[in-house]
């Protein structure tokens, strides 16, 4: 079905890819796994003819899609074929309603109305979204935009479709519905599929097959337990496997669950690594906060205390109020009843100088941050505006993120270069407390194992820190503490490891392997099982 | 710099935009013609006006069809729809009645860095979407979007240069263009505004240096509290804020090289 | 194919076409005022009450906005013509080089009844278009149009769903920097909020692009011909020279150039040619178009015999069109020009129908 022929690329100096050699075959859900920078995006621009066509940059060899060659056909010409869904949703879309968004690729096809019709049923049936049918675009929530999205793909009736990381904005439960409407275009439509994604831990279960592209070009493929047996880049479940000796690796929790008989004997009198207390200084506290989002209730009462040297997750699906939460602890949202107060005062209260001292925050986008043209620019500005002392705040970069290229623009650096530059002019200041907002979105495991050693050091530093995410593995990995919101309201708050192996939805897949057994991490499990022997 | 430009239009469409031009500015100066050329038809006296009014916007749809159907790309289409999105913004919170438009100093920077085709498509269709966003596609705006329209395309046609030099330039320029805007919605809206029994109205059969005399007080009395704060505010916009606009710009128009499709290799000098 | 449940958007904008050139047609208060009447009671019995300030109501504001206008520059700048005075005002004197430009002086009933009725002529007009907009939003129209647009209306839509966007892009910059202690006002702040939003924009035009592209936008078949591109090429200059021609000709009146209005005509129809015949595109359909059925029908031409009307009756009776507060008369109604105005209210039986659901929210919906 796609068939990569010797393929070279290269944008401009350096060649990102090199002699690849891929074949997929019908029907097929295969997933391109690799670190940032590798490539993924090129090679699944690539079976679209976005690569070269829209992008430019000097190609070598041929991809060729169910008998065409890409290079002699443009995307517009290869619509009904292969589906592209990118990264951001709400980026694509053309008009302004549901149903006029899918009917959009049938429109610029010239097919039949009647069929057009019949066809845009379909596509709302295969991906749920008939009570959205006459919706806005505008209102949806981010996960009912992505099926959005690949419900106006879908229509066209393509053979292949090709998704380039379509969970990473998305909850556990959000992710868990689109990779499932996937797989079952798969098995019963025939569909073949290929996508893109940097959480592993979702989407290994689905796949037929893994690409890994090693950065240096070159490809390895096969079944998901080969090519992870090797791979820098697995998810936990692999590193557990790995661990255990098991052979062939497991790559669905249930596969693991029947082998993890010993492990789980093993561990069952270790002692469980208790949660270190903190300090016992109080450095924020939200008391009975309410507020708005628009007209929306987004906050309803809600109670936190926030310590110095802990980590605390704030979890719950898109829309509950985290970011709100976020907000106004770091005085950009006004409370409507209630207070919010950190060392003492109310942040909102504040002047803009003694706030960020006390408090620094990283929104979602962390590019919202950055507006100079050059690192060294950005750094430099940071120093002045902030009454630091020339140097402070490149330092705190280069801390995070080893040497970045100071005449870089900042937008062309990779997300977990990004991240770490806000990251560091944030904490130049060295403020008491630090907010990060969705902090692992876009990252790949290298990048987000840098951040989780740096959230751990200013732990020990006695920096508090607070962390709205939904990425699981993170809480597992680093968080003391964990709150679950729920429509604006505290559905659960405590130690991280209680609340997390209790609640499905946000459990990590070590706690669901080794269930009921409360670990979090293979780290930990290793630690245990070398106590143990 | 001439990479980032793009050829909107083919050779009909850019006939077509020179003679729309052209009419366009007969539509609006015809009192000043028609005093010039001295006939007074008063059967047809009150008709003249309206064709040409429908006239000119016929050209303008057009335009539209001829950019429409012509070399223009996806990617020309977004930057064109995305970049009228901010214009819109831009002027959204202040509409049209009081002075204060912002909009034109983004009109200009990207009309600088996209060419003159662009620009005027850009001018526009700005106006288009900005009355429709706010509910209020009135009888002015065919006549608003052409002269949003030179505004852009004259960006686009002023000599090559950079640094301090090319922001002086664009900024005496915008200042020059607001006000020529404000006094081309005035000569639109004078014939038939002021009513035929002021001293400064549009007098038929009277002659060209009457009639201008009368447009001059007309203008000086009614927009030029407008036209000046717009053309300090834009100017002075450009100024301050123009150097990262315009490297923004440009960065992005590089980028993305709108125009055909580019041209994939069979052989490159060196080896992967 | 849908059923037609209201009449289209187009229709309505060529109703109030109708009844903006009905109201250019006379200059008669009374019969302006009831044109104006009769706008708005089509447009309050059949607009769709949605969010946002009605568009009525902006341009009525214009309008009176515009009649103010007329009378203060009738005062300041009113011709010295013998009438009823009603005050007189100092006048200035002129220095030489604005000979015949008089400000001050007398105030007369005549002149201002002249300002008041030439501003409501406008207001009427502005009101059709209020109508228009109210009935028909231009979005909806925005769906209708024909396939040679097909991509200046995508630049459109996309504007016009991106700029709300940047808005929440800009608030969302501004609480970044402010938290990080950055100014968000003055020369820094502006720069600090400016750019940040345009390159985020610019990178989202790039995706965008890419996603148009990937589903079918702008396919052309790739047969080109010199010939037709040729013949593309000279219709369209013969298109324009003529059309220049025909517009000069209309300006100097119609014995400089004869049957110049035709001659306009016929070069736009062949600039059209040109156009059309450069072009390359390939078919498109369209998924659930809006219907133009009967009740479209109606409204339009109910529009357009007003218009018709008015000026059969201006050619039969120029008295009962054409008022002039010299001398001071009352303003007269004849039967045939109340005919007219009356013709322009038939949309309303037309299409006030209650939907299957009972509620007019469901009329809507179904219908676009």
């Amino acid at each position: 079905m796609i068939r990569f022929e010797s393929v070279s690329f290269r944008y401009d100096a350096t060649w990102i890819l090199r002699h690849l050699n891929l074949e997929v075959a019908e029907g097929e859900l295969v997933v391109v796994v690799g670190p940032t920078g590798s490539g993924k995006t090129t090679l699944l621009k690539m079976i679209d003819g976005l690569v070269p066509h829209f992008s430019g940059g000097e190609m070598l060899g041929d991809v060729v899609v169910d008998g065409r060659s890409i290079r002699d056909t443009p995307p517009t010409e290869l619509a009904s074929t292969v589906g592209y869904v990118g990264q951001d949703p709400a980026a694509t879309f053309v008009t302004d309603r549901v149903e006029d968004e899918i009917a959009y690729a049938m429109e610029n096809l010239g097919i039949e109305p009647s069929v057009m019709r019949r066809r845009v049923e379909d596509a709302l049936d295969l991906m749920s979204l008939h009570e959205l049918r006459d919706r806005q675009l505008a209102t949806l929530s981010g996960g009912q935009r992505q099926r959005v999205a690949i419900a106006a793909v879908l229509a066209a009736s393509p053979g292949i479709l090709v998704l380039d990381e379509p969970t990473s904005a998305l909850d556990p439960g959000a992710a868990e519905e689109v990779l499932a409407s996937l797989t079952r275009l798969v098995h019963d439509v025939g569909l073949t599929v290929v996508l893109a994604e940097h959480r592993l831990e979702r989407v290994l279960p689905f796949a037929d097959r893994v690409v890994l592209l090693d950065g240096a070009g070159t490809v390895e493929v096969g079944e998901p337990g080969v090519v992870m047996a090797s791979s820098s880049l697995a998810p936990p479940i692999i590193d557990l496997g790995r661990l255990a000796g098991w052979s062939p690796l497991p790559v669905t929790v249930r596969d693991a669950r029947r082998r993890a008989g010993a492990v789980r004997a093993a561990l069952d009198h270790a002692p469980v690594p208790t949660t270190l207390v903190g300090g016992t200084e109080v450095v924020a506290i939200a008391d009975g906060l309410c507020a708005s989002y628009g007209s929306t209730l987004a906050l309803d009462g809600v109670d936190l205390e926030v310590r110095a040297g802990t980590i605390t997750a704030v979890m719950g699906r898109n829309g509950s109020g985290k970011s709100t939460l976020l907000g106004c602890l770091a005085g950009i949202n006004q409370p409507s009843c209630g207070v919010a107060t950190v060392q003492g005062t109310t942040p909102t209260a504040l002047s803009a100088k003694e706030r960020i001292r006390r408090v620094g925050f990283v929104p979602q986008d962390a590019s919202l941050l950055l507006y100079c043209q050059r690192v060294d620019q950005e750094c430099a500005t940071a120093d002045e505006e902030h009454d630091l002392a020339p140097g402070t705040t490149s330092a705190s970069v280069a801390r995070l993120t080893g040497e970045l290229d100071p005449a870089r623009h900042p937008r062309d650096l990779s997300e977990g270069q990004r991240l770490a530059l806000a990251l560091g002019i944030v904490l130049a200041p060295a403020p008491r407390m630090v907010l990060l907002d969705e902090p692992t979105r876009g990252l790949d495991y290298e990048a987000k194992r840098a951040l989780v050693a740096v959230l751990a050091e200013l732990r020990d530093e006695g920096v508090a820190i607070v962390m709205a995410t939904h990425d699981v593995e993170l809480v597992a990995q680093v968080a003391d503490h964990a709150v679950v919101l729920a429509q604006g309201e505290v559905i659960a708050q405590g130690p991280a490891r209680e609340i997390v192996c209790h609640t499905p939805a946000f459990a990590p897949q070590v706690a669901k392997v080794l269930s009921p057994l409360p670990w979090l991490t293979v780290a930990e499990v290793a630690g245990a099982l070398e106590g143990v022997r | 710099m001439n990479g980032t430009r793009q050829r909107l239009l083919s050779t009909p469409g850019r006939i077509l935009l020179v003679s729309t031009s052209i009419l366009g500015a007969m539509a609006f100066l015809w009192p000043f013609l028609v005093s010039a050329t001295g006939t007074v038809d008063s059967a047809h006296h009150h008709d003249a006006p309206i064709l040409l009014l429908v006239i000119a916007p016929l050209l303008l749809v057009l335009l539209a069809v001829e950019v429409s159907r012509g070399r223009i790309d996806a990617r020309g289409i977004a930057v064109l729809g995305i970049l009228a999105a901010c214009g819109t913004a831009l002027r959204i919170p202040s509409p049209g009645v009081a002075g204060l438009e912002p909009l034109f100093f983004l009109l200009v920077l990207a009309g600088r860095v996209y060419g003159p085709g662009f620009g005027f498509a850009l001018g526009g269709l700005t106006i288009l979407v900005s009355g429709i966003a706010t509910g209020g596609v009135g009888p002015w705006l065919p006549f608003q979007m052409l002269a949003a329209g030179w505004v852009g395309a004259g960006a686009g046609l002023l000599p090559a240069g950079t640094g301090r030099a090319e922001r002086w330039v664009l900024a005496g320029y915008t200042g020059i263009a607001c006000i020529l805007y404000g006094t081309v919605m005035n000569l639109w809206f004078w014939p038939f505004g002021v009513g035929g029994s002021t001293s400064i109205s549009y007098v038929a059969g009277a002659g060209l240096a009457t009639n201008l005399r009368h447009f001059i007080a007309f203008d000086l009395a009614t927009s030029l509290g407008f036209d000046l704060p717009r053309a300090v505010l834009n100017a002075t916009l450009i100024l301050l804020v123009g150097a990262p606009v315009l490297v923004a710009l440009r960065r992005a128009a590089a980028r993305t090289r709108l125009g055909p499709s580019v041209e994939v290799l069979s052989e490159v000098a060196e080896a992967p | 194919m849908t059923r037609e449940r209201r009449p289209h958007a187009v229709a309505w904008w060529l109703w109030s076409a109708g009844l903006a050139i009905a109201a250019l047609r006379t200059s008669n208060p009374l019969l302006l005022l009831l044109l104006a009447g009769v706008i708005c009671v089509v447009t309050l019995a059949l607009a769709d009450r949605t969010g946002g300030p009605s568009p009525l109501g902006t341009f009525a504001r214009v309008a009176a906005i515009i009649i103010v206008l007329r009378v203060v520059l009738q005062v300041i700048f009113g011709q010295r013509v013998p009438g009823h005075v009603l005050v007189s005002l100092p006048s200035l004197p002129m220095p030489s080089w604005a000979e015949g430009v008089s400000i001050g002086g007398p105030v007369t009933v005549e002149g201002l009844l002249s300002a008041l009725s030439g501003g409501l002529r406008l207001a009427v007009v502005l009101l059709a278009f209020g109508a228009a907009n109210s009935l028909a939003s231009p979005r909806e129209v925005l769906r209708s149009l024909p396939g040679v647009l097909h991509e200046i209306a995508v630049a459109v839509t996309v504007a016009l769903c991106f700029a709300p966007e940047v808005l929440a892009s800009v608030r969302r910059v501004r609480q970044a920097r402010m938290l990080r202690g950055r100014p968000t006002t003055g020369i820094a702040g502006m720069r600090g909020i400016a750019v940040p939003v345009l390159e985020d924009a610019l990178e989202r035009s790039v995706q965008l692009a890419a996603s148009m592209g990937a589903r079918g936008f702008g396919r052309r078949p790739v047969v080109r011909s010199r010939a037709r591109d040729r013949g593309a090429v000279a219709l369209a200059i013969v298109g324009s020279l003529l059309v220049l021609a025909g517009g000069y000709g209309i300006l100097a009146g119609s014995d400089v150039i004869p049957g110049a209005a035709w001659l306009a005509v016929l070069g736009v129809v062949a600039a059209a040619g040109g156009v059309l015949l450069s072009g390359r595109r390939a078919v498109r359909t369209r998924y659930r178009p809006a219907p133009f059925g009967w009740r479209s029908t109606v409204c339009a031409l109910s529009g357009w015999a007003t218009a018709a009307l008015m000026a059969v009756a201006g050619i039969l009776d120029p008295a009962s069109v054409t008022w002039s507060p010299w001398p001071l008369s009352w303003p007269a109604v004849t039967p045939l020009a109340l005919l007219a105005i009356v013709v322009g209210l038939v949309p309303i039986p037309v299409a006030l129908r209650p939907s299957p659901r009972g509620s007019t929210r469901a009329l809507v919906e179904v219908g676009a």
